[in-house]
């Protein structure tokens, strides 16, 4: 939760030190720029906007023009916190999203857990997963989206690397089923 | 004639029906003296016509004991092969290298050109073996595998990309019933291995029916709907992958998830 709301803040810092935008545009271009992969409603945004003109790192950038828009800029500041929150490599704990994380450390705690038809449904469900990440980069590049193209790119090497990680723990099970056969 | 019509031409029988068997092998094994590296434990599947299957494992997984043996390059220690309603097992030397001439084409890892021909010469080989002479299909097959320019040159001049792409060639002049890869992408660069891919997949598009050995998930869903895999001589899986268009938040997240749930 914590996360999203830093990200989406800083996404909506680095829009405005393009040019100076309102709430929708915020969104529209958002969105855009994550190529769909990140859906934000606008009141989200409004939310962001109101807590960085608060925090002095937006501000208005001229009096309400048509039906009240605001415009909003991005202070000085904001762009300093924004350089530095772009200088700033990720640390931290690694996040591990899925359930296969937790399933794995289940089913081989619960008898029964059938931990080889995890893993196999899981393979496919990775493989599956590839694919639709190769077709989603070809149409990005397609599109002329290379920063979007090397989002996706991203994900499918992470993706590569989960089915790495399910072949070693299933090359492992049938290390163990062959030791016990001999 | 354009891209398509060419490869259309230019594929071996089948892909039309798409739903006819291509290969099967039937509980095959294969013994290696000293090792079990390679070696096969009891492998059953079948192919139909027109599909693009990837069999994918680790090395030394037998993946590439089973494209040598669809390819007949090979004979299992127990089990059949059979491919085109021939069984294998039952040719003669003789036979297997004419069913190979006629039926299979090969692309290897490392191109395996002959380094004293010319590109245009490599190519023709398969077909002076079955009498034919036809230099002009040859010349146009490189034309349309984007290496023309290059069919006087010998192999030690071409780029891997290139050496790849006559190798390639040379596996289509026979209009192959069955063309197997071998880790076609192994030796060459990630940009370039793309392209060889995308060859394959237009080939594929057009009716080719393609068995694809490689290690690389990436390579194998990209291009295969068929990933078939295989782990210390068995197959543990053999998914078969659907090709939806999904919209890019059905396929990626980017963080946005954490709010929502």
């Amino acid at each position: 939760m914590y996360e999203s709301a830093l990200s989406l803040k800083y996404g909506v810092m680095g829009l405005l030190a393009e040019e100076s935008l309102h709430g929708y545009e915020v969104k529209n271009r958002f969105e855009a720029m994550l190529g769909g992969t990140w859906e934000v409603n606008i009141g989200q945004i409004y939310t962001t906007l109101q807590r960085l003109e608060r925090d002095g790192l937006v501000r208005p950038a001229g009096p309400r023009g048509d039906r009240g828009k605001l415009l909003y800029e991005l202070s000085p500041e904001g762009q300093k916190a924004l350089k530095q929150w772009l200088a700033q490599p990720d640390s931290g704990p690694q996040q591990l999203h899925e359930d296969i994380y937790v399933k794995l450390l289940l089913a081989t705690r619960i008898a029964n857990g059938d931990l080889d038809g995890i893993l196999a449904r899981q393979k496919r469900a990775y493989l599956q997963r590839l694919r639709d990440l190769n077709r989603l980069e070809e149409r990005a590049r397609r599109d002329g989206r290379i920063d979007l193209a090397r989002l996706v790119r991203g994900a499918l090497l992470h993706t590569e690397a989960d089915l790495k990680w399910i072949d070693e723990l299933s090359s492992e099970r049938f290390g163990a089923e062959g030791a016990r056969t001999e | 004639m354009d891209r398509r019509a060419f490869f259309r031409t230019f594929r071996g029988g089948g892909g039309k029906d798409g739903m006819s068997e291509l290969v099967r092998l039937t509980d095959v094994t294969k013994l290696y003296q000293g090792g079990i590296t390679g070696a096969l434990n009891g492998i059953s599947i079948s192919v139909e016509k027109g599909e693009f299957a990837a069999i994918m494992g680790p090395s030394g997984s037998g993946k590439s004991t089973m494209l040598n043996l669809v390819a007949g390059l090979d004979r299992p220690s127990s089990g059949t092969v059979t491919v085109g309603g021939t069984e294998l097992g039952k040719l003669g030397e003789a036979g297997l290298a004419r069913f190979r001439r006629d039926h299979i084409g090969f692309v290897f890892q490392f191109f395996y050109l002959l380094p004293n021909l010319t590109a245009l010469e490599n190519v023709l080989i398969p077909a002076q073996l079955k009498g034919n002479v036809v230099p002009g299909r040859a010349r146009e097959l490189l034309e349309r595998l984007g290496i023309k320019e290059v069919a006087d040159r010998y192999p030690a001049r071409l780029s891997g990309g290139q050496q790849q792409r006559v190798a390639i060639a040379r596996a289509l002049i026979n209009n192959p019933t069955l063309l197997l890869a071998d880790e076609p992408t192994g030796a060459l660069d990630t940009h370039t291995g793309d392209q060889v891919m995308g060859l394959l997949g237009q080939l594929h598009r057009d009716g080719q029916t393609i068995l694809l050995v490689t290690h690389d998930a990436k390579l194998a869903t990209r291009h295969a709907a068929r990933v078939i895999s295989v782990m210390d001589g068995k197959v543990v899986d053999d998914a078969r992958l659907e090709s939806p268009d999904r919209t890019a938040s059905e396929v990626i997240r980017v963080r946005g998830e954490e709010v929502s749930r």
